[in-house]
């Protein structure tokens, strides 16, 4: 019990104090801890364990659970991938702590290698709308002002109910990008004027569409019935091996935070869902550090890494 | 990297003038005629190992490009022949066949040691690989529009209408070899203001294939009793999209109307790693002079109004239905895997 504690207190750290880290990340840098404090007299059967509790534990945090959640999994997959070469426990470690930290480091070139694909695609006088607040999508619109001294301006939806919109609003202040807050109930409103939607997402899933702060739905099909195009920036280690059928359909653990389930165990009904299903016929294309890809090769890199 | 012996740089002289004079006919004559070019210069030149070879071919097709930019063939085939080069160094250096995705992917972050080879080792039998390959690629290309013309007869039915635009080699030889077995009509849009369509029409006409000419002005009013559109394009963009002929959108938006199946045909030669759209004009379209559309005869008129004439169209994937490669049918969603398989992604950006 002690140990499970340490765990969410190790995560919430990061997740708090480097606010750029992706929540995905914060998950995996928790669970190679775990792996490094191991003993060397146990099994890999233990680990797994081990892992599999801590990933629990992970999931009360206040953060976006998806993300969690593909992170973990990504993990779980790297020590099956690995102990598969390996028969020797020792060794089998050894190697994984080794790959972790390379893992680790590509992680980290992710988001800057997607905002050099994203920003040329954006051009002097367009108009952007985006929603909620994403790191990827902040620092895609810094590379294209910064660095390619492109002129736009920024439609910032204010995404309620944690007004994750402001906070954007203000990083791109500080990097003198023109932006507009708008109201969420706006977005039909702005979108005759824009020319492309650029949002984020916690997990791409396996039929190719993504999970993302409550209200992506809405932009997509805003943006689908007005012919403009809707291209998505996420990390790969966003992907989740999900395929959820409509919205019903998507895991209450990443509709509410876990607080909100524990406390209304049969009235979930009442309360606001924190994220929404956008399915891939909504999506014109999924940026990634894998490259530029289209929502159904999405499923391919999922089928590669898990047949 | 070693100075370009003076041969060298006459044939990329003769050919780069070639291309301003637009002597190549047709975009698979480019794509032969610049990978022979291609042949002759690693024939020629002197290099060490196979970093050289490739920083002096992407310093050569930068060159080439930016001679034609609307071009895409001559920046695709300078990608393939790094391609080529990649896969014969991967291939003699670890003797086995380097795996054919070479596209980051999510396994390869998990499973990496590093070891990405810098391709400066210096193997004698590199050349006469690279020569081979690029012999066989050659032969691929020349049989492109044959191996896309055999597969005529399972998509061209009896009886059936079928709408095509402007002039395309492929399309025409596609239909002549399904009319070897098969009775259909062929309704031909014009194509103005440069009328390739006349061309088309009166190739089918000898061919004796039943052959309207329309203006492109009755496309849609011809596009209800039409069973399938069948068109070539200029090249395939990474997306699915389409850079053909200036007309082809209209007839790709009316196909949709009346849910007719739109299929391209296009060697693979013709895909093209770039993601541009038409938010980009600029880096897109080519504008040509617009006395075709407004001779200057008409003195009074050309002060007064403005007149484009571009070349090109962009036709967005949604509205394709299916492209017939010489390796047989893709839907557009498909493409980024085909391109994977054609092209390293570092040699995108030229």
């Amino acid at each position: 019990m002690e140990n499970t504690r340490n765990v969410l207190d190790f995560f919430q750290k990061i997740v708090k104090e480097e606010p750029d880290v992706s929540a995905a990340v914060a998950a995996i840098r928790t669970l190679m801890n775990i792996l490094e404090n191991f003993g060397d007299g146990e099994t890999l059967r233990g680990l797994s364990e081990e892992l599999r509790k801590a990933t629990e534990e992970m999931k009360k945090a206040e953060c976006s659970i998806t993300s969690v959640q593909s992170g973990c999994e990504l993990f779980q997959r790297f020590i099956t991938l690995t102990s598969l070469e390996q028969s020797n426990f020792k060794d089998c470690k050894e190697i994984m702590k080794k790959r972790g930290e390379i893992f680790l480091r590509k992680l980290q070139e992710a988001r800057p290698k997607i905002a050099r694909l994203g920003a040329p695609f954006i051009l002097d006088g367009h108009k952007i709308l985006t929603h909620s607040k994403s790191r990827v999508v902040l620092q895609t619109l810094v590379e294209a002002a910064v660095v390619s001294k492109k002129r736009f301006h920024v439609f910032i939806t204010e995404s309620h109910p944690d007004l994750s919109g402001v906070a954007m609003r203000d990083e791109l202040l500080k990097h003198n990008i023109g932006s507009t807050l708008i109201l969420d109930s706006a977005m039909g409103y702005v979108m005759e004027s824009v020319d492309l939607v650029l949002v984020g997402a916690e997990g791409v899933v396996e039929s190719g569409g993504i999970i993302n702060k409550i209200g992506t739905y809405t932009m997509a099909l805003c943006a689908k019935e007005m012919h403009k195009p809707f291209y998505v920036l996420a990390e790969s280690f966003k992907f989740v091996r999900l395929y959820p059928l409509n919205q019903r359909d998507l895991p209450q653990e990443l509709k509410f935070s876990s607080t909100i389930i524990e406390s209304n165990h049969s009235n979930l009904l009442d309360q606001h869902p924190q994220v929404d299903y956008t399915p891939p016929g909504y999506l014109t294309l999924l940026f990634t550090d894998l490259g530029i890809l289209t929502p159904s090769a999405v499923s391919d890199e999922l089928i590669k890494l898990y047949l | 990297m070693p100075s370009l012996e003076s041969e060298i740089e006459g044939i990329i002289e003769t050919f780069t003038n070639n291309l301003k004079q637009r002597k190549f006919k047709g975009s698979r004559d480019l794509a032969l005629n610049s990978v022979q070019l291609w042949k002759k210069i690693i024939g020629q030149m002197k290099w060490q190992n196979a970093r050289e070879l490739m920083d002096t071919i992407k310093k050569i097709g930068k060159d080439l490009a930016e001679t034609a930019p609307s071009e895409t063939v001559i920046g695709n085939m300078t990608r393939r022949m790094l391609k080529i080069v990649r896969d014969e160094y991967a291939m003699l250096q670890k003797g086995k066949q380097e795996e054919s995705d070479l596209q980051d992917s999510l396994q390869k972050i998990l499973t990496a040691d590093e070891s990405d080879s810098d391709y400066t080792k210096n193997i004698p039998l590199l050349k006469p690989a690279i020569m081979e390959h690029i012999g066989e690629f050659l032969a691929e290309l020349e049989s492109s529009e044959i191996d896309i013309s055999a597969q005529a007869l399972e998509h061209i039915h009896a009886n059936e209408i079928i709408m095509t635009i402007g002039y395309s080699k492929t399309v025409s030889a596609f239909l002549k070899s399904a009319a070897k077995n098969r009775v259909f009509q062929v309704i031909v849009a014009e194509c103005a203001p440069f009328f390739h369509g006349h061309q088309l029409a009166a190739d089918l006409a000898e061919a004796r294939i039943s052959t309207t000419l329309i203006p492109d002005s009755a496309i849609f009013a011809m596009m209800a009793r039409v069973n399938k559109v069948i068109i070539g394009t200029h090249s395939v963009m990474a997306n699915g999209g389409l850079k053909a002929v200036c007309g082809t959108h209209t007839l790709a938006l009316a196909a949709k109307h009346y849910s007719v199946p739109f299929v391209v045909c296009a060697p693979m030669f013709k895909l093209c790693p770039e993601y541009v759209c038409s938010l980009d004009q600029d880096g897109f379209n080519q504008f040509v002079s617009p006395e075709e559309v407004l001779n200057n005869d008409e003195g009074k008129l050309v002060s007064k109004v403005n007149v484009y004439n571009p070349i090109f169209d962009y036709v967005p994937p949604e509205l394709v239905t299916l492209f017939i490669s010489n390796t047989g049918g893709n839907a557009p969603s498909y493409i980024y895997r085909l391109l994977s398989e054609l092209y390293h992604p570092l040699d995108v950006q030229l």
